[in-house]
């Protein structure tokens, strides 16, 4: 009879049964995964995944039914695979990967962790995780044909973040409210609007005319003129859209020539737009049923009115492409707006795509990309690295990590003893939130500046132009009497950072750019902290460094007007060897 | 009925933004039958039930045997039902045939999908009604001895059904494509060049594009024009001082931009002496059309893959029996001869610009009303092709004429060799294989080890090292076969004894990850055939797990 696992060594086959594997995503590739895991001899595995289950995912997602719909994705799948594989071990997990609990501690645990997720927030939280804990990760991901697979091991090869990703393209704020000129921003637009509405409100996402908009050089004598033209919905800009909305009712006769009417007539008043663009055509109450099946807002607006009513008080919906009512208020909307603007309406089906930033998933795919993922598992497990596809560059800076308790460590702390003293970082100051402050004796806690578990640090050393990033990991698990704790070298020397390229990022799932699915909206952005120094280098650990800065300083002064220009800001400031904090959000 | 739609069109919204509601009803029309449920054979049916095929049949004689509910390669169990639980401790159970257990399991995956399974090994089969074969869109055959893939090989080639062979071989993925001739019309090129006819404009566009006036517009219009016209507008300029002309190469292309640059200053310049305060500007529009020249003056002509389509014998010798693929292509070519004046029917789109909506749908309008006009065209074609062969003009919809008139530039059709024909000591492609042996470790090493296990298996009625006792002696004999093999297609190549061990190793089996992968890649392969839509591998495709690589070659 055949040998079950023919090709692999004994030792290698022999290890799967005792190997203990975290899977992070219960997904498209996640079930695919979980399959080939079992199949191949793995039986301790843990998983987690906070989605629950929806019929779009069923024409991928095995492990799942109809019957399955709206349960939790990492409970279902791990009850499925038992069945086939009852011997298996499995852990299930119904929860994001970023909650603290899920702390460096958590992640030795495994011999090797693999991603299967669908949004960056998540993925770079792993990797970091990855990277303090000194555990093995395998990234993937898959958009329509398209896939990767690569092995992230400390020390030997490029990280996650190594390569600047492209950012998610946004629309300048006055080019949604006031002057869309692609189907896209009136879409957004209306996403935005149902937030206003029925979600959790956010002042980046207003949706009535933004006064502020450069492009209206302000004349006060035309502010009159405004100012009446807003009269007619009174003080509505004061209070919030969520408010005003429910005390109409949600009256969609209101909240129409509201949103339809008047704040595009308001917007005709700032008339300096409409000089090179085509004016925008109020719409009429009366009218709005000739536009088709977009008229129909009206049926919308109540269905989610009792939705939310449903919920009870001070409840909030959550938008999602594949619930219909919230997917047919937003096309019925945004499709009101292009007519506004005058732009040829948008189907239901492309709306969802726009709206929903649908990458197209298919089962193929996927399959592909699990089997090799584990094939890359196999390789990593038996250590050979220079076998895995991989980018192995030496590049990677963030593979320092602080790992402390940010309620506990102050700024002083963290400046000096650790930066200064572990890291060849000069004469730190900071720069917190734009505000400057000073840095020694402040006892401000690191959580005080929102740094929290998985925030990225950036410090800046101009002097040295020397860039060091480090991943602050908050551990409650430090020995007694110990501040922090350094995990992996500092790099004598940072890259350069390169600028993100335009392009196409195959690897980054479907969810990059929308909501993420497998995190907490508040740690999606990094906070960001500057450290970097005006100083010569004075103490005596700078000694062995001397040189180096020296000659860098050359190299330096040659630099960009950029650089040059901070330096003169900084060298500016009073000479106190106090160093200050500027801080940046 | 509806909501029968509208719940399908939830369950597969991911992949209809792949190949739309057409393609998914082809699929769904679609009969596909899989020989051998093994591991690689249920990934394959898992990934084509998923997406919803129409129906499939399983072929499979074979017992459910403890090496499929073993250990590992639980191929059959990997979908979640509670008997195959019950299977795994209950030894009767497990003399369950294979084809049926796999059946139950596989059409629990969707409710949409209808499937039916054969208990019977293709080999009787093929015995007793070969002609069972010919009902299928595509027969999938996995894990077969080679004796029975040249039998059904052959079978399939006279009946023109399309047969792909998938083999999960240790760390090796096997596949092949038999195709007589596999038409697609939407081939989903990746960079596609817009068809706009610039350098020859047609009547309706020449009129469109006179009647804007750059120079004497408000600067509102000016900066809202589209590129297009933009470029037609200079390359009249263009055209008076060069002779009627095209910029060709890259010094005449970088001097047309010159003068659209220049152009736009004189515009500002213009109005600045009329305008109290307008200053230059860069305009947008003008910006692209800049970035566009180099490949919006690319010369329209007929591609020459079209253009072997037009000369395919296919296309030229109509019949009441042609596939409606070739009755449109003569249809299209007498277009090109004709009205066309050598050019295809006008695809009738164009790119996003920068425009305002106005200006942008008038001339979206004029290029889409080509199309439909040279469309129409072409239908008249067909329509009397039909009526000389003797067939009703209802034989094909105008949705599929339009539908082949805007992907005339993008026609493709595959043609594979048949097995004979790669077997035949004749007729096998001995360049290729000799050219890629110069680097003894192209993968098409591997293909001549396949060849050479199978040999193994004709001589044994075993593959090696299948026993673990017997893997020393096999590595032997199995070098033997790879010499026998050699010698008989006199191919002087070097196959390095490592690769000899490392088959022997394998001894036959089917890795799960290796499965996985063959199994998404062949339901993909399957999917194309199926919905006419991308171009499938043409004819041998070879996957290396080890060194993560892999090739295709045409054997």
């Amino acid at each position: 009879m055949a040998q079950l696992v023919g090709p692999l060594r004994k030792e290698l086959a022999d290890s799967l049964s005792s190997c203990r594997v975290l899977v992070v995503g219960a997904g498209g590739i996640g079930c695919e995964l979980l399959k080939n895991l079992v199949l191949t001899g793995f039986k301790n595995i843990e998983v987690i995944d906070l989605d629950t289950i929806d019929v779009s995912n069923l024409n991928r997602q095995f492990l799942f039914q109809k019957k399955h719909v709206g349960k939790s994705k990492a409970q279902v799948a791990k009850e499925s695979v038992l069945r086939f594989c009852p011997s298996a071990n499995i852990t299930a997990y119904h929860d994001s990967i970023m909650n603290p609990d899920y702390n460096v501690e958590f992640f030795r645990n495994f011999q090797l962790v693999m991603n299967a997720l669908d949004n960056r927030a998540a993925r770079n939280h792993v990797n970091r995780m990855c990277l303090a804990a000194d555990i093995p990760l395998i990234e993937s991901g898959t958009a329509g044909y398209l896939g990767q697979v690569t092995v992230i091991k400390k020390g030997q090869t490029e990280c996650y973040e190594c390569q600047p990703k492209p950012t998610q393209k946004t629309f300048p704020g006055c080019t949604i409210r006031n002057t869309p000129s692609e189907p896209i921003h009136c879409i957004v637009w209306a996403k935005y609007l149902f937030n206003q509405l029925f979600g959790e409100e956010d002042a980046d996402q207003e949706v009535s005319p933004d006064t502020a908009d450069p492009e209206v050089a302000w004349n006060p004598a035309d502010a009159a003129a405004r100012a009446t033209a807003s009269n007619k919905d009174g003080d509505i800009k004061r209070v919030s859209t969520k408010e005003w909305a429910r005390s109409t009712g949600y009256d969609p006769v209101k909240l129409f020539n509201k949103l339809f009417k008047d704040d595009i007539m308001y917007l005709l008043t700032m008339d300096k737009l409409w000089k090179k663009r085509k004016a925008p055509l109020p719409l009429d109450w009366t009218e709005i049923h000739q536009l088709g099946v977009f008229g129909y807002i009206e049926n919308y607006v109540e269905t989610l009115r009792s939705q939310l009513i449903e919920k009870g008080e001070g409840a909030e919906l959550v938008w999602d492409k594949d619930d219909p009512p919230a997917m047919d208020f937003v096309t019925a909307a945004a499709n009101l707006r292009m007519n506004v603007f005058s732009m040829n309406m948008k189907s239901r089906f492309d709306v969802k795509s726009m709206a929903g930033n649908i990458i197209p998933a298919i089962a193929t795919t996927n399959a592909v990309i699990a089997g090799l993922i584990v094939l890359e598992a196999l390789k990593t497990l038996n250590s050979d690295f220079d076998q895995c596809r991989t980018v192995n560059l030496q590049c990677c800076s963030f593979h320092v990590g602080v790992i402390g308790l940010v309620q506990i460590l102050t700024l002083a702390v963290f400046a000096f003893d650790c930066l200064r003293n572990v890291f060849p970082v000069i004469g730190p100051s900071v720069q917190v939130s734009m505000k400057t402050t000073s840095v020694s004796n402040n006892n401000k806690f690191l959580s005080d500046f929102g740094i929290r578990n998985g925030s990225r640090l950036q410090a800046d050393d101009f002097l040295q132009d020397y860039t060091l990033l480090v991943n602050l990991i908050h551990s409650e698990e430090l020995e007694k009497d110990v501040e922090f704790e350094v995990v992996g070298d500092a790099p004598d020397k940072a890259p350069v950072s390169s600028v993100p390229e335009e392009g196409k990022n195959i690897a980054n799932g479907n969810k990059d750019s929308a909501q993420p699915s497998t995190s907490s909206k508040a740690a999606e952005d990094d906070d960001v902290l500057i450290v970097d120094s005006d100083e010569e280098p004075s103490s005596s650990t700078m000694e062995t460094s001397l040189e180096s800065s020296n000659r860098k300083r050359k190299h330096h002064d040659a630099d960009t007007d950029d650089a040059a220009s901070k330096r003169k800001r900084l060298d500016q400031q009073p000479a106190d060897d106090d160093e200050d904090i500027i801080a940046l959000d | 009925m509806t909501d029968n739609k509208t719940s399908k069109e939830q369950k597969y919204d991911r992949q209809l933004r792949l190949w739309g509601d057409h393609g998914q009803e082809a699929l769904e029309n679609a009969h596909v039958c899989l020989i051998n449920a093994t591991a690689t054979g249920t990934e394959i049916l898992k990934n084509l039930v998923l997406p919803g095929i129409g129906v499939f049949t399983l072929v499979d004689g074979h017992k459910v045997s403890g090496e499929d509910v073993g250990n590992n390669c639980v191929s059959i169990t990997i979908f979640s039902k509670p008997k195959v639980t019950y299977m795994l401790n209950d030894v009767v159970l497990i003399l369950q045939n294979r084809a049926q257990a796999a059946t139950e399991l596989l059409q629990e995956l969707n409710s949409d999908v209808s499937g039916n399974f054969v208990e019977e090994s293709p080999d009787k089969l093929l015995d007793n009604s070969p002609e069972f074969f010919h009902r299928f869109s595509l027969v999938i055959g996995v894990q077969l001895p080679e004796s029975t893939y040249l039998r059904l090989g052959s079978v399939l080639w006279e009946a023109g059904v399309p047969f792909l062979i998938c083999r999960t071989y240790g760390l090796i993925g096997y596949m092949r494509l038999i195709v007589k001739e596999h038409t697609v019309v939407e081939s989903h090129p990746d960079n596609a060049l817009e068809d706009l006819r610039l350098d020859q404009p047609f009547t309706e566009l020449k009129h469109h594009v006179e009647s804007h006036d750059l120079d004497n517009m408000e600067k509102k219009d000016h900066s809202h024009t589209p590129w297009i016209i933009v470029v037609a507008k200079y390359l009249e300029k263009w055209y008076s001082e060069h002779n009627s002309q095209l910029p060709k190469n890259y010094k005449e292309k970088e001097a047309f931009r010159q003068l659209i640059r220049e152009g736009n200053v004189i515009h500002h310049i213009q109005r600045i002496l009329t305008n109290e305060n307008g200053t230059p500007e860069d305009e947008e529009n003008f910006e692209e059309a800049i970035k566009n020249v180099n490949t919006a003056l690319n010369p329209t002509k007929v591609p020459s893959a079209t253009e072997d389509i037009f000369n395919a014998e296919q296309c030229e010798n109509i019949t009441s029996q042609s596939p409606s693929f070739w009755l449109i292509a003569h249809g299209v070519r007498d277009f090109v001869r004709n009205e066309g004046n050598g050019k295809l029917p006008v695809r009738g789109t164009i790119p996003d610009m920068i425009a305002d909506s106005d200006k942008f749908i008038k001339l979206q309008n004029v290029y889409r009303d080509k199309a439909m006009k040279d469309a129409a065209v072409v239908s008249k074609h067909v329509e009397a092709l039909l009526q000389s062969v003797g067939k009703p003009p209802e034989s094909t919809s105008e949705q599929e004429i339009k539908l082949f008139c805007k992907n005339a530039a993008f026609l493709r059709v595959v043609r594979c060799r048949s097995l004979a024909e790669e077997y035949s000591v004749d007729t096998f492609n001995k360049d290729e294989i000799t050219s890629c042996m110069y680097s003894t470790d192209s993968e098409m090493v591997l293909y001549l080890m396949l060849r050479s296990v199978d040999r193994f298996y004709q001589q044994h009625s075993r593959y090696p090292g299948v026993y673990n006792y017997q893997v020393e002696e096999d590595i032997n004999k199995l070098k033997l076969c790879v010499n026998s093999l050699l010698q008989e297609y006199s191919l002087n190549v070097n196959v390095k004894d490592d690769y000899i061990h490392e088959f022997c190793r394998y001894g036959a089996a089917e890795p799960h990850m290796v499965a996985a992968f063959l199994g998404g890649s062949a339901a993909q392969e399957a999917i194309k055939i199926i919905t006419h839509q991308f171009v499938p591998f043409n004819n041998t495709f070879l996957y290396n797990a080890m060194s993560q690589t892999s090739a295709t070659f045409q054997l």
